[in-house]
């Protein structure tokens, strides 16, 4: 039996991707005031964002509770005995802990993993797409275990801010808090690293912020796959992907919307692209 | 001082300290022999400021030391206090001078062509690309005179004098050499500074102290007939350095007034306030016992508080914020002017140099800087044409790893340091960094100090004009006018934003307007208004 595939929806995986090779994903839960909403379940990325401008109230995001991964392991029981969980980062939020709680709790016949994957978005995405497919082709448990930690190593994800105060606001600041309080208007760009948000460099303009997004992409010699999501700009995210094809076959380039959970804390305008290197042969 | 066949480390020293009197009558001469008719000519201050700093090593030396001893001092003294490019040259034909009197107890007139020619090769080693026309070639011409004197009369005297001359023709000829003194209708500042040195030291050996005490330095008119007249530049104030002296005087009878006129002469920031029976007293100044003394001359002196402010400053820098990348690469930024200073430190610059009244740190200050930030990996942003030689004199003076960012504005530096990579080496970062600087245009809009021809613009005194990349392009009649008149000689298909930052004479209203009437013209271009309060230019813009 193949090994069923679990994380949750700050993946930015796009439901066609996630249908056909099978992951399992548990929606977050973003609230505005009293209203709570499931992660693209029952608010849409555009839904979302127009609430975080006009409403308000700040959103509050909360990782889903350990009941909610209870339930998909019951599931997923059914069908296998082997499921690996690969979550976002916990320095970003408490999601892999509900997950640990849950493989704690459950009683069913089946081994559970979980891994902290130390990424965010397609960081996380593209990670999963790799093991996923790996999954498919038959993998055991303890081989994508491996090829998870492996290709951790090989993700690379930078993002665009037009603004860092939601960031700062939403306390998931990290490294890049000496980033704050330029004098000048900067559109910083930020990496993940160990996990959390770090410093990169800044540039004066989103033109010039783009920009820096493709050459980033271009530097890496051998690309197996590139992801480039967007907020609330879908044209610099296509124009980005199209461009990009000289890098890479189409068929390996991704695109989705940032999730509102994380675009909370990115705001509008934020860019995100994820490079996942070649394996060595 | 005596008609002298030689001299020894003892008159050596009282000679380097007239000669430093001397030219100090002259350094706002020199000062407005810029080339450009732009506020911060600043040679004759530099070259003073570096000359003084030499005079106050000698002073910390034993008594009776010989000839090479005081030459190593005032190397020494010249190499940490140097001032602008004109600063470092000057301490680089100290070092020669130095290296050429090794050993030696006196200065005979054969040690002095000796000298003066190591000092010459010193003074064009030192510059990557050597001009001809410049105080290279008038230290030149000053050792090969003296070297041809030696072989007809090798008595001091007539060697200092055949130095002297040829350093006079020399000067004159410059602008035959270097075409834009030419146009700019003015002999080299730099060698009309030597010049004057040596003329000093000429008189010192002939003993004339009347010429010494109450005469000026001869200012060398060109060999080439020029057109415009020099006009004397005000000089601002100097920033405080020395001691910050504070006291309370009592006693009876005071007038404040005039303890107040009598006090403004001995240095810089005085404040007196008080009544016939007590004043209180504060003051900047080199000499702090020398103001003591005056307030004892009067009545009783208490509450007495002499602090030194080169270690204020010190301890200033100790206390900023540790904002360190994870790389551990500290940024040191060379900045005047308030606003921009925060501009800079907001943008994580882990310590600032200023410039002073001629916006140039000396070695010294830089070197201080390096070494106060809390990193062995050091970049340094100069910001200044002026300044990047003396940057890089601090790469051999420190064991930290230093790089120097050669930017020659304010929007470089900004540009340099918004590309800086946070995960990056060093020798990464050189490469983004200076790549970065070059991708953006500066303007610079300020009052010309004195009327110039310049590549066919006639520029009339306190008119406003306006410079690109350290170029003269424009005058006009206001600064919008001008930046148009700019703007429309660049290819702007590619800029997207252009910022101005207005100067500490600028009001925030008028650069808006500013900014206003250009955006009208270039709807395509975002803008930013920074107050960065800098003296001198009213305007710098930058177009990125």
């Amino acid at each position: 039996m193949a090994v069923k595939i679990v994380t949750d929806s700050l993946s930015d995986i796009t439901p066609d991707i996630s249908e056909r090779l099978g992951i399992t994903i548990v929606p977050l839960i973003v609230s505005f005031g009293h209203e709570s909403f499931t992660d693209r379940v029952t608010i849409t990325t555009d839904e979302f964002y127009h609430k975080l401008v006009s409403n308000p109230n700040w959103p509050i995001t909360t990782q889903p509770p350990p009941g909610d991964f209870i339930k998909v392991y019951d599931e997923l029981s059914k069908e296998t005995d082997e499921i690996l969980v690969i979550t976002l980062s916990t320095k970003l939020s408490g999601t892999y802990q509900s997950a640990v709680q849950a493989k704690n709790m459950f009683e069913g016949n089946c081994r559970v993993e979980v891994i902290d994957s130390l990424e965010v978005a397609l960081g996380l995405g593209l990670l999963v797409i790799t093991v996923a497919e790996a999954a498919q082709a038959g993998a055991n448990l303890d081989e994508l275990t491996a090829l998870t930690r492996n290709t951790m190593n090989r993700s690379h994800l930078i993002a665009y801010f037009d603004t860092l105060k939601y960031l700062a606001k939403g306390g998931r600041i990290g490294k890049a808090q000496g980033m704050m309080g330029s004098l000048l208007s900067v559109k910083p760009i930020l990496n993940v690293k160990d996990g959390e948000m770090s410093p990169l460099t800044r540039v004066r303009s989103r033109a010039a912020g783009m920009e820096y997004l493709y050459n980033f992409a271009a530097s890496f010699a051998k690309i197996d796959k590139l992801a480039i999501e967007h907020a609330t700009t879908p044209e610099d995210n296509m124009k980005l992907a199209q461009r990009f094809e000289a890098l890479v076959p189409k068929a390996n380039i991704y695109q989705s919307t940032i999730s509102p959970v994380v675009g909370t804390y990115a705001g509008p305008g934020a860019m995100a692209l994820t490079v996942l290197e070649a394996a060595p042969d | 001082m005596k008609e002298a066949d030689s001299i020894n480390g003892e008159e050596l020293r009282e000679m380097f300290a007239a000669a430093t009197d001397w030219f100090e009558k002259s350094a706002q001469d020199v000062d407005a022999l810029n080339v450009f008719p732009v506020p911060d000519g600043d040679t004759g201050t530099n070259m003073l400021l570096t000359m003084r700093s030499s005079v106050d090593e000698t002073c910390n030396i034993s008594n009776a030391p010989n000839a090479s001893a005081v030459a190593k001092a005032i190397a020494k003294g010249a190499l940490m206090g140097a001032r602008g490019n004109s600063g470092v040259i000057l301490s680089q034909i100290w070092r020669g001078l130095a290296e050429g009197l090794e050993d030696n107890e006196t200065i005979t007139g054969t040690t002095l062509a000796k000298a003066l020619t190591k000092a010459s090769e010193r003074a064009y080693k030192a510059m990557s690309k050597p001009v001809e026309g410049t105080i290279l070639t008038v230290t030149r011409e000053a050792a090969e005179a003296a070297l041809a004197q030696v072989e007809i009369n090798n008595n001091l005297v007539s060697v200092m004098e055949a130095a002297v001359a040829a350093a006079k023709e020399s000067v004159a000829n410059t602008p035959t050499l270097l075409p834009v003194l030419k146009e700019a209708g003015v002999v080299d500042a730099g060698g009309q500074g030597l010049y004057t040195i040596f003329e000093g030291a000429l008189h010192y050996l002939k003993g004339e102290v009347e010429q010494l005490q109450l005469r000026r330095p001869w200012m060398i008119a060109s060999n080439i007939p020029l057109t415009p007249k020099l006009a004397q530049m005000v000089v601002d104030s100097e920033e405080p350095y020395g001691y910050c002296t504070e006291f309370l005087l009592k006693g009876e009878k005071f007038n404040p007034d005039k303890i107040r006129s009598k006090l403004e002469k001995k240095g810089q920031s005085l404040i007196v306030v008080g009544d016939a029976s007590a004043v209180r007293v504060h003051i900047h100044t080199l000499d702090p016992g020398n103001v003591i003394r005056y307030g004892t001359s009067l009545g009783t002196v208490h509450q007495v508080s002499i602090r030194n402010m080169d270690e204020q400053h010190q301890d200033y820098l100790e206390t900023q914020k540790e904002r360190m990348p994870a790389s551990g690469i500290a940024t040191v930024a060379v900045v005047s002017g308030d606003g921009l200073s925060e501009v800079f430190t907001s943008l994580g610059v882990a310590a600032i140099a200023h410039g002073g009244q001629t916006m140039n740190p000396s070695t010294r200050d830089l070197l201080q800087a390096v070494e106060a930030v809390p990193s062995n990996k050091v970049i340094i942003l100069p910001n200044n044409k002026n300044v990047v030689l003396t940057a890089q004199q601090v790469e051999s003076l420190t064991q930290k790893q230093v790089v120097v960012i050669p930017t020659e504005t304010i929007p470089q530096g900004i540009a340099a340091l918004l590309a800086f990579d946070y995960e990056a080496d060093l020798e990464t970062n050189t490469r983004l960094m200076t790549d970065a600087k070059a991708a953006v245009k500066t303007i610079e809009i300020t009052r010309a100090v004195r009327s110039a021809q310049l590549d066919g613009l006639s520029i009339k005194k306190n008119q406003t004009i306006g410079l690109l990349d350290g170029d003269l392009l424009a005058t006009g009649s206001d600064t919008a006018d001008i930046l148009n008149k700019i703007l429309a000689k660049l290819n702007l298909s590619k800029a997207e934003i252009f910022t101005i930052y207005y100067g500490a004479d600028t009001k925030q209203a008028e650069a808006e307007q500013v900014s206003a009437s250009i955006r009208e013209r270039y709807p395509q271009l975002e803008a930013e208004v920074v107050r960065g309060g800098q003296p001198y230019y009213n305007y710098i813009v930058s177009i990125e």
